[in-house]
């Protein structure tokens, strides 16, 4: 058995999926790296906004400089609502004129005159964003800068980020699944001639080698081919067996005769026992190979006759009695009660007569050989208005299932040693379906003996003629 | 030592009977006894008087009766002062801190001198009485006008702020050293009050305050010498006092009469917070949860404060019936835009420009 490999599905899917995923990873991390500007742009404006109004607030009266916070600014900053706030005021010489006095910034990022700094920093612990609003004074009491500094932490903002953030995750993942549920739909639909191709193949009779007739999309055409052109070298092989088995079967008769005769002129009189019994048992190995040369050849027959003769209306009582009298021999064992039935009016089924004749005769002749022990009884009746059957029962211990699928399955019929039906079966059950018909047992229960019935339909005339 | 704790727990029996007229002097101690066996004792450091917390405090005793409560009456500044050399030195102090001054409290928090606190209850606080999970506001204080009826003519009650200008303005001479209100250099939740007012209103803070200046204004550090004023009959007009105070005196004085202003009314939500270094958090957080519970709240309502945001004005306050519905009502939010109160310029300033006006004369 080829080694299970993991489904075009699976494959498709799976890769499909990666790259949702790889996509939806790179989106989210771009969202997140929007929402980190878009939150800082936010926040920066309102702790700009603070500190310039703050700087601007600062006054030069009677040549002090003079603070005044004014409260809007601290509203302006609790805008963002859980951060907490550190300023400070600088004015003349470094001096904090109000304000936490260890709030004390790179001297490098002071801003020149009238310009804001804004930088990332740390204060007592908590990461802080920082705004530096620069003021230059020009008053005789004082000329240099003034600055005010106003530092908050960064809660809001990064709140306002892992907001974003998830909710542009929320929308890729929604989307991603979206494309991985129409790709899961796109590919089982693509895949679905596939499934349709392998179901015909399942369904197909083993012994069905015509071309298939499956539509198939233009990229498994060449799959379909090959396998139409598989099959015909297969039928072709298989012909040629056939043939070839018919030959041998031909070619092995014309000596096997002559066998015979020269053990038939054997003289038995000058015979001690023992060389007498080796004579009958060769004697019985001959008969018996003789019958199943005339099945082969029987076998080759009916498979010829299927391939070159059309099928005819026929009386399926004729030929079932005419099989009968064939198979049971006139030597019969006399304590076997016989019996034949079947309708006055005749039963016509689409068949060939050889072919028909040849695959019923062979099941008698199995029920007579290895069956009946008091009782043969073969039947012929219709079921409903369409079936015609062949019922041959006898009460012998019957077939097992497993012997069954054994012995009805083309030449796997020979092994075993002594009670071997031969090819009889395999014959039967080629020509029942190649009728369209179907050959099945029935086991021998309690109130019921063992039975090997062949179900044909009647021919569609047959049955306009019996309901006129 | 024995005898002052059952003195002074005899006192808190009569507070919550609402018989006596027990007070605490600021900045005095009283120990509330575990009801059941002790396991623990709650330092409790408060800037509120002992007859609002006792109800609540034995409210809590029983969630909780193997908990002794040691309860430390301060004035605000001194509370804010000593919780910041605490958490400067990061040394236990109290174990819960509750101040009528919120500012003071925020900037605590501000200064990361506090824990935070997340729980049922504390979510279930609107929006303006919770900072950051670390400072909370469960009472409902408005600022309101007492006045005594037994001189106040019908007439002359000023029932808005402007009404109070108009007054002083119109009759000057009759009013002369009869207002009082907090000198708010010494009182931080008078400053506070103050402060508003002049974010509020600031014209009719303007001419309020001018008005006090000429009308010789009597100012008190805090609310209790206020309402004490009021009752020796040295005064007749009390301007801004905490709604929950005011209306404890007019049920022991029923002619001094409560009126909650109709043009605003700042509405203030007392604070509490745990400080960093309590000893005892979770029993903290515990009395915190406490006082935001159903339970909590019906006894501040009922008992300790009166007012609530929920339930109309007391029949007997002049005043608008839906103090918030109406927008009135402005509460002082909890948040850090009270830092600007706190800025050491402003207040520096603001003090002095108030000083200027209402004259350190009259002060005691």
């Amino acid at each position: 058995m080829a080694k299970s490999e993991t489904s075009l599905f699976a494959r498709m899917v799976v890769r499909v999926a990666a790259v949702l995923l790889f996509g939806a990873a790179g989106l989210v991390v771009a969202a997140w790296f929007y929402a980190r500007t878009a939150a800082d742009v936010a926040y920066d404006r309102l702790l700009q906004g603070a500190a310039v109004q703050i700087v601007e607030n600062l006054a030069i009266i009677d040549g002090k400089v003079e603070v005044t916070v004014p409260a809007s600014a601290f509203k302006l900053l609790a805008l963002a609502e859980r951060d907490r706030i550190f300023y400070r005021v600088i004015g003349p010489q470094g001096r904090t004129l109000t304000g936490y006095a260890d709030l004390q910034p790179d001297p490098r990022k002071l801003p020149k005159s009238d310009e804001v700094s804004l930088l990332s920093t740390h204060f007592r612990g908590s990461p802080v964003r920082m705004a530096i609003a620069g003021r230059r004074f020009f008053d005789p009491s004082f000329t240099g800068p003034a600055y005010a500094i106003v530092a908050q932490t960064t809660e809001a903002r990064h709140a306002l980020i892992s907001e974003l953030t998830s909710r542009a995750t929320g929308l890729v993942g929604i989307m991603s699944l979206f494309g991985l549920a129409g790709a899961v739909l796109a590919v089982g639909y693509s895949l679905r001639p596939l499934n349709r191709l392998g179901a015909a193949l399942r369904q197909r009779d083993p012994r069905d080698l015509t071309e298939l007739a499956v539509e198939a999309p233009r990229e498994m055409r060449p799959f379909v081919d090959s396998i139409n052109h598989f099959m015909g070298r297969l039928g072709g092989r298989l012909k040629q067996s056939e043939r070839f088995v018919a030959d041998s079967a031909h070619q092995i008769r014309t000596p096997l005769t002559a066998i015979s005769a020269q053990l038939n002129m054997v003289d038995e009189t000058g015979l001690d026992q023992a060389s007498r019994e080796h004579l009958d048992r060769a004697r019985e190995r001959v008969t018996e190979m003789a019958r199943l040369i005339h099945q082969l050849l029987s076998h080759a027959l009916v498979i010829h006759r299927f391939e070159s003769t059309a099928l005819a209306p026929v009386d399926l009582v004729a030929v079932t009695r005419h099989a009968f009298r064939a198979a049971v021999p006139i030597t019969i064992d006399p304590d076997i009660v016989v019996s034949f039935e079947a309708p006055e009016t005749p039963v016509i089924v689409m068949a060939d007569t050889l072919s028909l004749r040849e695959a019923i005769t062979n099941i008698i002749d199995n029920a007579v050989r290895h069956g009946a022990v008091a009782r043969l009884e073969v039947r012929v009746r219709t079921e409903g208005e369409t079936q015609a059957v062949v019922e041959v029962e006898d009460d012998g211990p019957g077939i097992g299932a497993e012997d069954w699928t054994r012995l009805t399955q083309r030449f796997a019929a020979s092994s075993g040693g002594k009670g071997v039906s031969g090819l009889g079966f395999a014959i039967a059950s080629e020509v029942t379906q190649a009728l369209g018909g179907r050959l099945w047992h029935r086991p021998a229960t309690a109130t019921e003996r063992f039975a090997v019935v062949m179900t044909l339909p009647l021919a569609p005339e047959a049955a306009d003629r019996k309901e006129g | 030592m024995r005898q002052a704790f059952l003195g002074l727990l005899a006192l808190g029996l009569m507070a919550a009977s609402g018989l006596a007229q027990a007070r605490a002097a600021e900045g005095e101690r009283t120990f509330f006894p575990a009801p059941a066996q002790q396991a623990r004792v709650l330092n409790l450091t408060a800037a509120t008087d002992l007859e609002a917390m006792a109800p609540l405090i034995r409210g809590f005793q029983k969630t909780a009766p193997d908990v002794a409560v040691d309860f430390r009456d301060m004035v605000t500044n001194d509370l804010f002062e000593k919780a910041e050399r605490a958490c400067a030195e990061q040394r236990p102090e109290a174990d819960l801190l509750i101040s009528s001054a919120v500012d003071q409290l925020v900037a605590l928090a501000n200064d990361g001198c506090v824990l935070a606190h997340r729980s049922r209850e504390t979510s279930a606080l609107p929006a303006w009485a919770n900072w950051r999970d670390e400072v909370f506001g469960f009472s409902f204080e408005p600022a309101v006008i007492v006045y005594d009826s037994r001189h106040v003519p019908p007439e002359d009650v000023p029932e808005s702020h402007a009404d109070l200008a108009d007054l002083l303005r119109l009759k000057p001479d009759r009013y002369r050293g009869k207002i009082g209100t907090y000198d708010i250099s010494k009182s931080a939740i008078g400053y506070l009050l103050a402060f508003y007012d002049s974010q509020q209103a600031p014209m009719t803070y303007g001419r309020l305050l001018e008005s006090f200046g000429r009308a010789g204004t009597l100012t008190r550090c805090c609310n209790k010498d206020v309402l004490d004023a009021l009752e020796d009959g040295r005064i007749e007009i009390a301007y801004n006092v905490l709604g929950g105070y005011a209306y404890a005196f007019h049920l022991q004085h029923p002619y001094l009469r409560v009126v909650v202003p109709h043009d605003y009314t700042i509405v203030l939500s007392r604070g509490m917070v745990i400080p960093k270094q309590a000893a005892q958090p979770d029993l903290a957080r515990r009395f915190v949860d406490y006082l935001l519970s159903a339970e909590g709240r019906a006894v501040t309502d009922r008992q300790a404060f009166y007012f609530s945001a929920a339930n109309p004005l007391p029949d007997d306050v002049t005043g608008p019936k839906a103090l918030m519905a109406s927008g009135i009502g402005r509460p002082i939010a909890i948040g850090s835009a009270l830092l600007a109160a706190r800025d050491r310029a402003q207040r520096e300033r603001f003090i002095a420009g108030w000083v200027d006006v209402i004259g350190p004369g009259q002060s005691r």
